[in-house]
């Protein structure tokens, strides 16, 4: 996050200048965003009980598209083009790969007996899928679409999560309480980091220096120094906290059971707001731009917008029921 | 009609569980209504209690502490003697609202996991108001391939069950002045 870093580099008034003229800067730049890949224009809502996948148009905020996607979608990542979404359906035991442009289901890949996070490799594009029954991650060559590789973690993993570099890749073994990582060159665990009680999902700096995890039993989220490999602060939020987003130096993390947003600021870790959203927020995702957080609401059936730097819902859509949009939805 | 469905739930076979904590892969939702010929303020008086599920016809006593704060604690006693615990997450008395789960119970009493449930009473205007009682929950069986009486499919007809026995019943009562 460029405009963090500068931040907290630069005295108050100096970073204050800076950030006015990167947000004015950026503002000029928005028309050609969808273009320029500057911040990302759709959203893919994968709404488990309808079995669909919905395509949010993020500058209207209406539900473009919907596909049918049969065996409870859940999970999701997409190409590093954004050409291709990758989403789990646990009931079907298959992963799910969607032509994005098109809107149509290319392939489905049997991968192990419950299939739920997923994550791609920024260079590469392996793709590698959390198996919630089989407790390992599977891994499966983007081009072949074939599985190359299974890598045993700790119990039901079920986030997932690359490092920027694409060296690493972390997964959350909910029912172990750790976090695996895994070196990506020889598809080993490397080490495995003891985090808050079942941690569901996981998220990674853009610098690739910590990662975070919601744990939905200790109603807390650990943060983890991965080149340590070791969790080095816990932070208390909301009532079974489910996924996490970073931007502006926060972390956005859904609080399942009491309807907030938790916000926490990164420099001393501490809550500086709940924000309240639609009932069992889940899947949750900033833009690449740190603009917007987009949360799904799971029981309300709504996809909300909030406001990284006012820390408000500004917008809300309907989408189909029981959006769940675990993983990296946003294109 | 509840009682014989709780007594149903309670002659379900045993079935020796996993001890894994995971659960199955979908979690389900069920909501259930009624409209009462009473303003919402009556009707909040009669059901917004934590502490006090005694309108509900399969409850033969609720114990509990801590009152209507979020934390706070109740105990259900089933007719027939079985045991559902609970725990208010939120209490919202000007919004009528209350959320609520289960800390525990035996998927022989109630065939679900990880279940949360908010009830609340909506003002219709007229001197009338809808009673609507939500839940989110995963199925008896933690793992794949789940016996049918332990499936998707149990977990939410039961849960509708519970509800719809429940709001009919609370009906019945109110409007007849009880």
């Amino acid at each position: 996050m460029p405009i963090a870093t500068a931040k907290s580099r630069l005295g108050g008034a100096v970073a204050a200048a800076a950030a006015a003229f990167i947000f004015a800067f950026l503002a000029m730049l928005a028309p050609l965003d969808a273009h320029a890949g500057l911040a990302e224009h759709e959203a893919l809502v994968t709404s488990q009980l309808a079995e669909k996948v919905a395509f949010v148009d993020l500058a209207t905020l209406k539900v473009s598209a919907e596909l049918s996607v049969p065996g409870k979608p859940a999970g999701i990542a997409l190409s590093p083009d954004r050409s291709r979404a990758y989403v789990t359906a646990p009931e079907a035991k298959e992963l799910v790969v969607i032509d994005t442009e098109n809107r149509t289901v290319l392939k489905r890949i049997a991968t192990g007996n419950g299939p739920l996070g997923v994550a791609v490799l920024p260079g590469d594009g392996r793709i590698f899928v959390a198996d919630w029954y089989d407790h390992r991650l599977t891994v499966i060559d983007p081009r072949s679409l074939k599985v190359i590789a299974r890598i045993a973690v700790g119990q039901s993993p079920s986030g997932v999560a690359v490092t920027p570099d694409g060296k690493r890749v972390l997964s959350a073994d909910r029912d172990s309480h750790q976090v695996s990582i895994i070196d990506t060159a020889s598809l080993r665990v490397i080490k495995t980091v003891p985090v808050g009680e079942r941690p569901f999902g996981v998220t990674i700096d853009a610098a690739g220096k910590r990662a975070y995890t919601a744990n939905v039993k200790s109603n807390d989220v650990s943060v983890i120094d991965i080149e340590l490999g070791e969790t080095i602060a816990a932070v208390k939020v909301g009532r079974r906290p489910y996924a996490v987003a970073l931007a502006q130096g926060r972390a956005f993390i859904t609080d399942q059971y009491v309807e907030t947003v938790s916000v926490i600021d990164l420099n001393d870790l501490k809550v500086i707001k709940k924000i309240s959203v639609g009932a069992y927020p889940e899947g949750i995702a900033a833009d690449k731009v740190g603009r917007f957080v987009y949360v799904a609401c799971w029981e309300d059936n709504t996809l909300e917008r909030i406001d990284a730097r006012s820390l408000t819902v500004t917008g809300r859509v309907d989408v189909p029921d029981g959006p769940r949009a675990f993983g990296d939805f946003l294109r | 009609m509840l009682r014989s469905l709780t007594l149903g739930l309670l002659l379900m076979p045993l079935v020796i569980l996993s001890a894994a904590h995971a659960h199955g892969p979908t979690r389900q939702k069920v909501t259930e209504s009624v409209e009462i010929n009473l303003p919402a303020d009556k009707v909040w008086a009669a059901i917004g209690n934590f502490q006090d599920l005694n309108w509900h016809p399969a409850i033969e006593k609720t114990e509990g502490e801590g009152g209507n704060e979020p934390g706070a604690k109740r105990t259900l006693t089933l007719s027939g003697g079985a045991n559902i615990f609970e725990e208010l997450l939120k209490y919202d008395a000007d919004g009528r609202l209350m959320k609520y789960i289960i800390a525990k119970v035996d998927v022989k009493v109630l065939p679900v996991n990880n279940y949360s449930s908010i009830l609340r009473v909506e003002d219709l205007g007229d001197g009338k108001s809808k009673v609507v009682w939500k839940g989110a929950f995963y199925r008896g069986y933690m793992n794949n391939d789940p016996p049918e009486d332990l499936s998707d499919a149990a977990a939410v007809k039961a849960v509708t069950g519970v509800y719809r026995g429940g709001l009919e019943e609370l009906k019945k009562k109110l409007e007849a002045g009880g």
